[in-house]
């Protein structure tokens, strides 16, 4: 069995009560579900910093003049990332109507991210190394925000006062995919009562500049699997969800929103940057989410892929899922969110989580742009244009792929569509 | 298809590790012994420093790693990678594996990194703050992910098991022992390298020195970490890795293969009234947290015969780290209290070393810097002498910003 089999910790069914998310389509679910549903992307021009030096000039910020007040007294010790997942956390929270009061030693934070608050140190080091060359003096210490990676997930748990175990994942594009599933596991052991779990990050000029470098931006807004793909568009946001134990949800007279059934993590062990090209570690993950779930290939009703935009992600992803769903690849809807929000690098997996159970909840799979033409080399049933209607979905696959060659899977589940014991 | 058994024992059976000592187990135990902080000047020619500020790191002194990594290997990757892959391979011939054997899909790799590959970030960030955008090179941005060292580990090893990385400050080195311990013990893996990886910069230090994080000279008293002392004033920055081989104990048994440690219980709680940067004093939680967790220890906090302390001459949290143990253990007496940190300085990999050095009964000096006990603190570090060869200690993470990690390590007869 491939290490990316999640083993037998099967014995509690994770229900998932709350979801949050602040992205460029807007503060909260409903700007995202709207903005997913029009296919219109969020993707343009920026002014999160100066990007004129660059070839490219395109990336989806987050509007932050739409943030809600009640967060604006806080942001002296918080970097713009650590901002996104308080407030993703706190419409999760209260979607899943918990009173963190009463069980705060069994709730745990485990989140991801890839630059944490980078945006907020990049001015400070700016300020600093001006200083050091005699122009000006150097910037108090106490600027620097709440700098490291560890910041999203700690702001979370300092913001609700939470107790119980803090994790953050550091796994580059696969973070937030990562950070679920090991909530997940960690409500499975029983370890926690409730899981807080999602991801979050920020544009900053290191990784506007590190893509620029490798020529992986797109002069326009991406257009993920599609034949005129140039490569991805930056984003920033944060997406959170609340994970329970399903009896505890139906003991306490909650809603479940969806089951997360499935997830597993592997490693390509290939390259730095380049996914293996057949998408074998990609398909491994697949595989081992899937198992996780007791499902078969065949079970699966959409897919949110990872879908970055590049040509070498899109094309070892489509592989991958051609590997797992065989002759049912070309029939199977596939979506990607980046196409409208960008790409959130460590809180993409967790965005995208939200973007696929908001997708099933509805019956209905996100549109991309319809934008290009056809890849004749991509044998994927994509959803272009307008949504698309599953009135019987069940089960649906998001995937992370990430630098290092790290993958992540997640499988999430309608609630009342299986039996709930599985 | 081979699905493990549900809790199985996860045993050490290697251990790597690269620090301001030198490459493996035996020049740390002898620091340990000496009892002497292992310090070495801070480069400050950049002018990044504070006037009056630290001076001293706990760095690693000898860099060439081409034993373990070989030179066109190490080209493409960062120093905390080279230290990644030196460690893990290190790790790998203890635990009597062959290193072509070790690696598919089966092998996972769960590490810690608090400020990832420091230098190449700073190279970076200098490129695009200083000399503009388009001037940022690929190799550095590659390089400079936190992922970087478990992916060069992934590709140098072919570990194609899950690979994932913890950024959680000081409990990130427990947390990432416990993951991968998990992961073998829930059958999701049948291997896992575990364990954490730091790189000091000159950049970096000053960066800490500004925070008012480190130890520094003040009038007669000389620039050390002071842990547990009522005049301690910051930690010893550190750098270095440590990596642990994991596997299960019957499949670790049935190769026949030397078993350093068990894994036993691990865990974590929060803090919610520390600050963003410093510690805080909620002990009270936190000491229930490791009580209940002392509770499945056999015999209890009894049981464990030492405590391998993250206490590192922080006054917050050195406080809040002895709150938490006298509260934890009650009316029992606190076993010897070691505290690695006051020799190798601020690295995760120092206490995971010293974890298992205690174990094998290595005899620990008195601990640097500790002279004037705190009323306030109430707990006082090893002073040296003779140690009994524990059959279980208890490794501490208390993370500035409000984690918290805890880790049982047990011997194995």
């Amino acid at each position: 069995m491939p290490g990316a089999d999640p083993g037998p910790v099967r014995a509690r069914a994770v229900a998932v009560t709350g979801l949050g998310a602040v992205s460029p389509l807007g503060w909260g679910l409903g700007s995202l579900w709207d903005g997913l549903r029009s296919g219109r992307t969020a993707i343009g021009r920026f002014d999160r910093f100066d990007h004129s030096g660059h070839r490219t000039h395109i990336a989806a910020q987050v509007d932050l003049a739409a943030e809600p007040a009640r967060l604006r007294g806080k942001p002296l010790r918080l970097s713009l990332a650590d901002r996104f997942a308080v407030a993703a956390a706190r419409e999760a929270v209260a979607q899943a109507t918990i009173d963190v009061d009463r069980c705060r030693e069994r709730t745990g934070v485990y989140f991801g991210t890839s630059t944490g608050g980078m945006l907020e140190t990049e001015a400070y080091l700016e300020a600093l190394f001006t200083a050091m060359s005699g122009r000006g003096r150097p910037p108090a210490a106490s600027l620097l925000a709440s700098q490291q990676n560890n910041g999203p997930g700690d702001a979370v748990a300092r913001d609700l006062g939470i107790g119980g175990p803090v994790q953050t994942v550091s796994a580059a594009c696969a973070s937030g995919a990562m950070a679920i599933g090991d909530a997940v596991r960690a409500v499975r052991r029983g370890e926690v009562d409730v899981a807080i779990a999602g991801g979050s990050d920020s544009l900053c000029r290191l990784t506007y500049a590190g893509f620029n470098a490798l020529r992986a931006v797109d002069e326009r807004p991406c257009r993920p699997f599609r034949g005129n793909r140039a490569g991805l568009s930056l984003g920033e946001g944060a997406g959170a969800l609340i994970l329970e134990p399903l009896g505890r949800v139906l003991a306490r007279g909650a809603r479940p929103l969806a089951l997360a059934t499935g997830e597993a993590a592997s490693c390509d062990a290939h390259h730095m940057t380049s996914p293996h090209p057949e998408g074998f570690g990609a398909a491994e993950a697949i595989r081992g989410a899937l198992a996780d779930a007791r499902l078969d290939p065949s079970e699966i009703d959409f897919v949110n892929a990872h879908g970055t935009g590049t040509p070498l992600n899109d094309a070892a992803e489509c592989m991958a899922l051609v590997t797992v769903f065989g002759d049912r690849a070309p029939d199977l809807p596939v979506t990607s969110t980046k196409a409208l929000v960008g790409h959130l690098l460590g809180s993409a997996g967790a965005l995208e989580a939200v973007a696929t159970i908001l997708c099933l909840l509805n019956r209905e799979v996100h549109p991309m742009p319809d934008d290009g033409a056809s890849d004749p080399g991509i044998r994927l049933r994509l959803v272009l244009g307008r949504p698309l209607r599953l009135a019987r979905a069940r089960h649906a696959l998001s995937t992370s792929l990430a630098f290092g060659g790290a993958n992540a899977a997640l499988v999430f589940t309608r609630h009342g569509d299986r039996n709930p014991g599985r | 298809m081979e699905i493990g058994t549900l809790d199985a024992e996860t045993v050490i059976t290697g251990l790597g590790t690269i620090g301001p000592c030198g490459h493996g187990r035996e020049p740390l135990a002898a620091a340990l012994v000496a009892g002497k902080a292992v310090v070495a000047e801070v480069n400050r020619g950049a002018g990044l420093h504070r006037e009056g500020g630290a001076r001293l790191a706990a760095l690693v002194g000898e860099r060439d790693v081409s034993r373990w990594v070989a030179p066109a290997d190490a080209r493409r990757m960062s120093f905390p990678s080279k230290l990644a892959v030196a460690a893990a391979r290190m790790a790998l011939a203890e635990a009597g594996i062959d290193v072509t054997e070790a690696g598919g899909p089966r092998t996972g790799v769960y590490l810690s990194t608090t400020f990832g590959t420091s230098l190449f970030t700073e190279r970076l960030l200098r490129q695009i703050l200083l000399e503009g955008a388009e001037a940022a090179q690929p190799f550095y941005f590659s390089e400079c992910v936190a992922n970087a060292p478990a992916a060069q580990l992934a590709i140098a090893i072919g570990a194609r098991g899950p690979n994932v990385t913890l950024t959680q400050r000081e409990s990130g080195p427990l947390l990432a022992v416990a993951r991968g311990a998990q992961a073998v013990r829930e059958g999701c893996v049948d291997r896992a390298f575990a364990g954490t990886v730091e790189e000091l910069t000159p950049l970096l230090h000053a960066l800490l020195d500004r925070f008012g994080a480190l130890a520094r000279a003040d009038g007669a008293l000389a620039e050390m970490p002071r842990p547990f002392d009522r005049r301690r004033d910051g930690f010893l920055a550190g750098e270095g890795a440590t990596l642990l081989v994991l596997e299960r104990e019957d499949a670790a048994r049935a190769r026949g293969a030397r078993v350093l440690a068990r894994v036993g219980w691990s865990g974590a709680a929060f803090d919610a009234t520390a600050s963003v940067s410093d510690w805080g004093d909620g002990q009270a939680p936190l000491a229930a947290a490791l009580r209940a967790g002392l509770d499945l220890v056999p015999d209890g906090a009894a049981g464990v015969a030492a405590i391998v302390s993250g206490a590192s001459g922080t006054r917050r949290g050195d406080r809040l780290e002895a709150r938490v143990l006298r509260a934890a253990w009650g009316e029992i007496p606190l076993p010897p209290v070691l505290v690695p940190k006051a020799v190798v300085g601020e690295y995760g990999g120092g206490i995971l070393t010293s974890g298992l050095l205690a174990l094998e009964g290595a005899p620990f000096g008195p601990t640097p810097g500790f002279a004037e006990p705190d009323p306030e603190v109430g707990v006082a570090p090893h002073a040296g002498g003779a140690l009994q060869i524990p059959s279980r200690v208890l490794l501490t993470g208390l993370a500035s910003g409000g984690a918290a990690g805890w880790l049982v390590l047990e011997r194995v007869s």
